[in-house]
């Protein structure tokens, strides 16, 4: 029981940090139509840069640099690039995030090479242990944080008027416009957002118990991918409970691959994939699409 | 005349194509064959994305079907993994079959799903393929890969340790050699398949799908079923494709179909320009030499460090010219490489308004069916969960 | 003479750089005044407002020509947000509040442009005031709003940045009579607190009751303009809505006269058949669109369906041709249940439509557009047409033949190998006419066949319709707002208004039927 116990801790912090890259793709989508594949090389840029500035100017400044430099290179990916597709639309701009992936994991790489760099985290490798549970600290201060985070991004979105925009131009961007809100502006608010949560998601993804900074971190944006198509594509809330759902899912089959080997090794891997393609096999717009009435 | 215009620059190439083996040494012809072995699938998955409209990055997850199926069937019953022992040309027409079928099998998610949604939903393909290939061991070899056996027909072999000598002109024919004839036929015939299914019947409901499913309905088209041909279609290309890889590389493994496999498939077809096949092949020959030939030659070029050495190196060079190529195609070239071309021939033409290939992936086109009389209250609702099912 | 707040000089737009959709149109909107421009479906009025509220791109479309001042500043470089800032608000047409939102938050991204708190604080106050139903619901969602509560929240939303010209696309839309009259109070009462007006109706009544001076526009050109008293006063504005007038021809006269088009159509092998339509009703969540409308298209006639802007003539055709499903009620096509059909069985029994915002492959061929008419009279399989085995080859050459017949009947031959989008709107309409009639009907849903067209092109298209009805014996049912067209061609007509059957008969009967004259004009002209 205590076994099962530590995998649905361990699953919901990981689900609650798959959630923060999540909602980054829900919002990239919502406000500018994109499907951001370079999610993950922005992910991995914002905890490279904590990784190798926590040395000369300590963990919490370099945090604070990572989270707004990750923020930085989204606003400048959309306004460089995006919003200057020849031909603009969610399949051609989607593509064009590969590219932009592709030469930002390469730079990354070269400059990573075959190292792995401390995220030099006070937490460290410490544990917590409460009633037999025993989880990283690391993964209680990323839950905690995460939940945080997801409180200011409701109070953003209900209550304050720049977030009432965002959610009127993700619904009608063309009528938003007639209102007298900026797409540049939300598109721009959007890409930063996703940017920042998703340096915060690497660095807790690259602390213990990973080992640092690696290229492969950047993989992790594709696990999160399972977690946001559940949750529907343009739902925060979804993508949220989608990634607890997807993080709960993987740990227990972590947990239990040795109950579970008739299916093969490196279950955790497949799972959330697994997952997301027998959902949509019953429906194909998610656990949380909304089924419409469907207008033609 | 025009028509000798039209077709003038395929058949130089294919003129080209069928004399350089004559020229060349194994380091070019080696990087032919993997050149020819992506036309193939690429050409498939243009039929998909560029006419169909209908985004995947599952490619890699058929390719990797169609190879396994087809080391499968000619290996060695005897031998280390399974194998059936049957002649390649059975087992090449069978890796195509087998991931068609699997691509059929697909079809509730395949048929239903749209445009950037189904590129979504094919990721887990990928992922889904990574695991089988690793703990199927016994068909696979697991982690390591398996062997391929070489091609060959009866009496013909086409390995290079083959004993039977032929030559034409002076020019000893090896089993390179004869692969890249028998790459290069394969991938004729690709295309020419290709080009008549897009000209037909069913390429202009697979267009019409892409542009108005609403519309194409009416015209009596079962979209479901269109979206889901194309993606058998693309399918059966790919596990050619696959087949063609492994008899390229002669031993497979499960990291050469990752998802960046699909991603290159993807890059080959936006860089040649959506929904054309000679696009497609430019696209291909040009994603596949790129890294091979910087490498070949990086010695040579004195700005690049050796690998590993933390500067810019040619691997390096060749993935960032790589990255920065979609970019600027997309910001600059509409219609990719076959795009140009046509507004280069089609300059003197008054009523060419200089377009290339058609919109990518479901463009949000206003409905067709009148978005001037919504219900009164139900104003142009979300065309979003439209888009997805 | 007053201060001109918004001229527009010479206005040309096109959509997609070929259609053009405005040329030439003048206008003025004196400070302090309500202007309205008045006219049918496809007349250009929506892309008028679009191209002053600088919101023309959104839809692909672009001002070509002539310019639009505003205050004495040329608006030429500005977006659609600048010109909030500027002082312009438009109300989109169809209301297009923020389903999701609640109403205080729909009220709110109208008010995001106001800095200033106080000021805000007085906008919403204005608001609640005008509108003390949006008060009483403030914290609902607008989706759940009824539709004439959310024509209020949109016109709230565009007052909370208190603009000097508010644009209102159709807000009679859909409204029930009581209603129109409310927002017309409404629209009295902004205007008298100082707010100008530049009002786009179809409903004339409305138009004129409120407005000081009107214009008629009529395909993308201003035909009549005048102080709404006199407008009012003359006949024009009925025949222009009714066909009563002397431009409309007269169907005996065309039966008489022998047709000079050539049809050399296969005449399809079925029959066509009765057309039942029975209690069809048809909701969108908890909006109906059409309750109980029952009527019959006997087997090779022409019958029309009209009924203003919203009554639910697009949903009809959109039910009988498999995209919309109908909540409750059915349709028969001789022995089949089309509801119960999906879109391409439907055109399995011989039921093909066109559309009325033009859905054809732009990147295509004409001819190859065509073809796509024939797919279900095709057999080729996949496998036959990739090999090009002589049986699709063959297959391919005759269809090709035919199409060619369909494009000499259309008179659009000579544009078979141009790609779509190089074609002018005209054009494109004979194509998606084509289409249609690739597929060998013998029922023909047209949706707005005519919409946008002058009334030559109309006279010429009505004459291929009768031509091809005649020769191949089909059933036509079609929906069109030109009424000396719908006169000129139907046999029949029902008259749809809020989704109900309010007439039905032939066309002299219809256009003196006393409801008729009252949906269209509104309560006054009746």
């Amino acid at each position: 029981m205590t076994y099962f116990l530590t995998q649905l801790a361990n699953g919901l912090s990981y689900g609650l940090i798959l959630g923060l890259i999540a909602v980054g793709f829900v919002i990239v989508f919502t406000s500018t139509g994109v499907l951001n594949f370079a999610h993950g090389s922005v992910l991995l840029s914002g905890a490279y840069l904590v990784a190798s500035l926590q040395g000369p100017i300590g963990f919490w400044a370099a945090a604070a640099v990572g989270v707004v430099g990750a923020a930085v290179l989204g606003v400048l990916i959309n306004a460089l690039l995006v919003r200057n597709l020849a031909e603009a639309n969610p399949g051609t701009a989607a593509i064009l995030m590969l590219g932009v992936d592709i030469v930002l994991l390469t730079e990354l790489t070269r400059r990573i090479g075959n190292n792995v760099l401390s995220i030099g985290a006070p937490w460290g490798a410490d544990v917590v242990s409460v009633g037999g549970i025993t989880l990283p600290t690391s993964r209680v201060v990323a839950a905690g944080l995460a939940i945080v985070v997801f409180g200011l991004l409701w109070f953003l979105f209900a209550r304050t008027g720049a977030g009432i925009a965002m959610r009127a131009a993700a619904a009608d961007s063309d009528t938003a416009a007639m209102m007298g809100v900026r797409p540049s502006r939300t598109g721009a608010a959007g890409w930063a957002l996703a940017g920042a949560l998703a340096a915060v998601a690497g660095i807790f993804l690259a602390s213990f118990p990973a080992p640092g900074v690696a290229p492969t971190l950047a993989l992790s944006s594709f696990a999160a991918i399972p977690a946001w198509v559940l949750g529907g594509f343009d739902s925060v809330v979804g993508a949220i409970v989608s990634g607890l759902i997807i993080g709960v899912v993987t740990a227990l089959a972590v947990g239990y691959e040795a109950e579970l080997h008739f299916l093969g090794r490196g279950l955790g891997e497949v799972v959330p994939y697994a997952v997301m393609i027998l959902v949509l096999l019953v429906r194909p717009s998610g656990l949380f699409g909304r089924k419409e009435a469907v207008r033609v | 005349m025009s028509d000798l215009i039209r077709r003038g620059p395929m058949v130089l190439g294919l003129l080209v194509a069928l004399a350089l083996p004559l020229l060349l040494d194994d380091f070019w012809l080696q990087t032919g064959l993997f050149a020819m072995a992506s036309v193939v699938g690429a050409i498939g998955l243009t039929l998909l994305v560029g006419v169909a409209g209908q985004l995947s990055l599952g490619h890699a997850f058929f390719a990797a079907l169609g190879a396994y199926t087809y080391a499968w069937t000619v290996g060695d019953p005897a031998g280390q993994e399974a194998g059936l022992g049957l002649p390649p040309l059975v087992a090449l027409v069978l890796a195509g079959v087998v991931s068609a079928v699997v691509g059929g099998l697909f079809s509730p998610i395949s048929g239903r799903l749209r445009g950037i949604y189904l590129g979504l939903a094919t990721i887990g393909l990928v992922f889904l393929a990574r695991h089988l290939m690793v703990n199927l061991e016994a068909l696979t070899g697991g982690f390591n890969g398996r062997t391929v056996e070489p091609f060959s027909v009866p009496g013909f072999s086409f390995s290079n340790a083959a004993p039977d000598y032929l030559a034409v002109a002076g020019v000893q024919f090896e089993g390179l050699h004869r692969l890249w004839y028998l790459f290069l036929g394969i991938a004729v015939l690709s295309a020419w398949l290709g080009r008549n299914l897009r000209a037909g019947r069913t390429g202009r409901a697979l267009a019409n799908v892409r542009d108005s499913e609403v519309a194409a309905a009416a015209m009596g088209v079962n979209v479901a079923r269109a979206k889901a041909t194309a993606f058998v279609i693309s399918s059966a290309y790919a596990g050619i494709a696959g087949a063609l890889m492994a008899l390229a590389y002669g031993r497979i493994a499960p990291d050469l179909f990752g998802i960046q496999l699909s991603i290159d498939f993807l890059v080959m077809i936006v860089l040649g320009g959506l929904g054309s096949i000679a696009g497609a092949t430019a696209g291909a020959v040009f994603v596949v030499a790129l890294p091979l030939v910087l490498a070949q030659y990086s010695s040579q070029l004195p700005f690049l460090a050796a690998p590993g050495s933390g500067g810019l190196d040619a691997a390096t060079l060749a993935r960032l010219l790589y990255g920065a190529a979609i970019i600027a195609v997309l910001l600059f070239l509409r219609g990719g490489l076959a795009g140009a071309a046509s507004r280069i021939r089609h300059r003197r033409s008054a009523h060419q308004r200089g377009t290339g290939g058609p919109p990518l992936v479901p463009t949000p086109s206003p409905d067709p069916s009148g978005a001037t009389e919504p219900p009164p209250s139900q104003p142009a609702v979300s065309t979003r969960s439209e888009e997805k099912s | 003479m007053p201060d001109p707040l918004l001229t527009v000089d010479d206005l040309a737009v096109a959509y997609d750089s070929a259609v053009q959709a405005l040329r030439g149109v003048s206008l003025r909107v004196d400070s302090g005044s309500v202007v309205a421009v008045l006219g049918s479906n496809g007349a250009g009025k929506t892309t008028l407002l679009r191209a002053i509220s600088r919101s023309l791109h959104s839809v692909n479309g672009a001002v070509t020509g002539g310019s639009i001042h505003f205050e004495g500043r040329n608006l030429a470089q500005r977006d659609a947000s600048q010109m909030v800032r500027a002082g312009i608000v438009q109300v989109p047409e169809g209301r297009r509040i923020f389903r999701d939102l609640t109403v205080e938050e729909n009220l709110r991204v109208g008010g995001c442009t106001v800095r200033d708190k106080r000021a805000r604080k007085e906008a919403y106050d204005r608001v609640f005031d005008l509108f003390p139903a949006l008060a009483e619901r403030r914290d609902a969602r607008g989706g759940l709003l009824s539709g004439g509560q959310q024509q209020m929240l949109a016109m709230g939303r565009a007052l909370m940045a208190s603009p000097k010209l508010l644009l209102l696309d159709e807000p009679s839309l859909g409204l029930a009579p009581q209603m129109v009259e409310q927002i017309g109070d409404i629209i009295e009462q902004i205007h008298a607190q100082g707010t100008s007006v530049l009002l786009i109706e179809q409903n004339a009544a409305m138009g004129l009751r409120v407005a000081d001076h009107a214009y008629v526009l009529e395909v993308g050109a201003i035909t009549a303009s005048g102080p709404s008293a006199e407008l009012a006063a003359t006949d024009e504005i009925r025949d222009r809505y009714l066909g009563v007038g002397s431009t409309s021809p007269q169907r005996t006269a065309a039966v008489k006269e022998p047709i000079d088009v050539p049809v050399h159509l296969q005449r399809p092998s079925r029959k066509a058949q009765q057309l039942r339509v029975e209690d069809l009703t048809v909701r969108f969540g908890g909006l109906t669109a059409l309750s109980n409308v029952s009527f019959t298209v006997e087997a090779g006639t022409i019958h029309a369906l009209i009924g203003p802007n919203g009554a639910g003539k697009s949903t009809c055709i959109n039910v009988l041709g498999g995209a919309y499903r109908a909540t409750s009620g059915t349709v028969h096509y001789g022995d089949s249940k089309v509801t119960a059909l999906p879109s391409h069985r439907i055109a399995g029994l011989g039921v093909a439509r066109s559309f009325q915002n033009i859905s054809l492959s732009l990147e295509a061929t004409v001819e190859d557009n065509l073809l796509v008419g024939r797919h279900r009279l095709m057999h080729a399989g996949t496998v036959m047409q990739a090999l090009r085995l002589p049986r699709a080859r063959k297959e391919e050459r005759a269809e090709r033949e035919t199409v060619h017949r369909i494009a000499a009947l259309l008179d659009i031959e000579r544009l078979l190998g141009h790609e779509v989008h190089a074609l002018s709107y005209g054009d494109r309409k004979r194509v998606e006419m084509g289409r249609a009639l690739a597929a060998e009907p013998t029922l023909l849903l047209l949706d707005e066949p005519v919409a946008g067209m002058a009334h030559g092109e109309s006279m010429a298209m009505a004459d291929a319709i009768r031509a091809v009805q005649q020769e191949l014996r089909l059933s036509i049912l079609l929906v069109e707002h030109d009424m000396p067209f719908v006169m000129g061609l139907a046999e029949r007509i029902t008259v749809l208004d809020f989704g109900k059957r309010i007439a039905e008969g032939s066309p002299q009967d219809v256009q003196q039927d006393p409801e008729v004259l009252r949906a269209y004009l509104g309560t006054a002209a009746a």
